[in-house]
């Protein structure tokens, strides 16, 4: 069941490309998987949202394309706006796990 | 909205440090082979035959993975080469880094010859880069002839695939010829050896194999490190 392993890569990936866009979030997630890959596009959807789960990355979604070849590719990853939620100043934070209020303003 | 083209591999991170990998052993020399099979195909024992039939002087060493344990590695330190364990605690093939982390151990100048035996599983294990010169697949006369055609990564980029056990071959309805041409089927070009680790039979024609591709090795221009005899290493 690598299918985890690969599920924790393409969410580091995600964080890292997420450092330069303060204030936003990823909204979806697109990967290239080859027939000869070895993954199992379904065993890593499952893998991903059981990795997401309760966490800021929750609403991500995970988009796969199918290849031919042992392509294990992440293609593109979208970015959404970060809505400013609840009052000014509440303790909450927002989806890239920064406080709000540094944010968010 | 902002869409980010990334257009780059999932495991990136796993073949930047298989890439650092591979350069240090083109610089040391160090031929080294990423053996990858079915649990019970015989991987173990196949480097046991193969580390006591090594000729004199020649300097090895083996990484051997497992998800618990250190019974291959108590197996293999027998042969006087140093051999480490590694017990990936869950995860069911090996990665660049913990190859990495264990090879820092170990003064790997001195070494001509390293084999990595991966955890038993013919899936995982073929996804991630270890810095290898190349695959060995080993496939035992008591599995499916089929199992290329259901397996097919690791056939389409082993180099190599070790038939092993044939001296079962009297007692498994086992048809070689048939391994054999699933085997092209996935990859043209693989080589194929017939082995049975128990009696020694194929080793010599897998000793050739081996010697052929140091001697490749060797004649890197990269190579720097010293060469030095097992024998004067500890584990």
């Amino acid at each position: 069941m690598h299918e985890m392993g690969i599920a924790s890569s393409i969410l580091e990936a995600v964080r890292n490309e997420l450092l330069p866009y303060p204030g936003y979030r990823a909204a979806k997630v697109s990967v290239l998987i080859g027939e000869f890959a070895g993954v199992d596009g379904e065993s890593l959807r499952f893998c991903f949202e059981a990795s997401v789960m309760d966490t800021p990355m929750e609403s991500v979604e995970l988009c796969i394309e199918s290849g031919t070849g042992d392509e294990l590719d992440l293609r593109q990853i979208e970015l959404e706006l970060i809505e400013a939620q609840g009052p000014p100043g509440a303790a909450t934070t927002c989806a890239c796990s920064t406080k709000r209020e540094e944010v968010c303003a | 909205m902002i869409a980010i083209d990334v257009k780059r591999k999932v495991l990136s991170e796993n073949d930047r440090i298989a890439s650092e990998l591979r350069a240090g052993l083109r610089e040391t020399g160090t031929l080294t082979l990423n053996f990858i099979g079915s649990p019970g195909a015989g991987k173990t024992a196949f480097l046991e035959r193969t580390l006591q039939m090594l000729p004199e002087g020649m300097s090895a060493a083996v990484l051997t993975g497992d998800i618990q344990t250190d019974n291959d590695a108590i197996r293999l330190a027998r042969y006087g080469y140093p051999v480490r364990q590694i017990a990936t605690a869950g995860a069911c093939h090996l990665d660049a880094r913990m190859v990495q982390k264990h090879l820092r151990k170990w003064n790997i100048g001195e070494v001509d010859l390293l084999f990595i035996e991966n955890v038993g599983n013919l899936v995982c294990p073929t996804s991630y880069d270890l810095g290898e010169d190349a695959k060995v697949v080993v496939l035992s006369v008591a599995e499916g002839e089929d199992k290329p055609l259901k397996y097919p990564g690791i056939f389409r980029k082993a180099e190599l695939m070790i038939l092993n056990k044939t001296d079962l071959l009297p007692y498994v309805p086992f048809r070689p010829e048939l391994a054999r041409d699933c085997a092209r089927r996935i990859r043209p070009g693989i080589e194929i050896i017939e082995t049975s680790a128990l009696t020694g039979y194929g080793f010599e024609q897998w000793l050739i194999w081996l010697s052929a591709r140091i001697q490749i090795k060797r004649a890197s221009p990269a190579r720097g490190g010293n060469v030095r005899s097992a024998a004067s290493q500890s584990n």
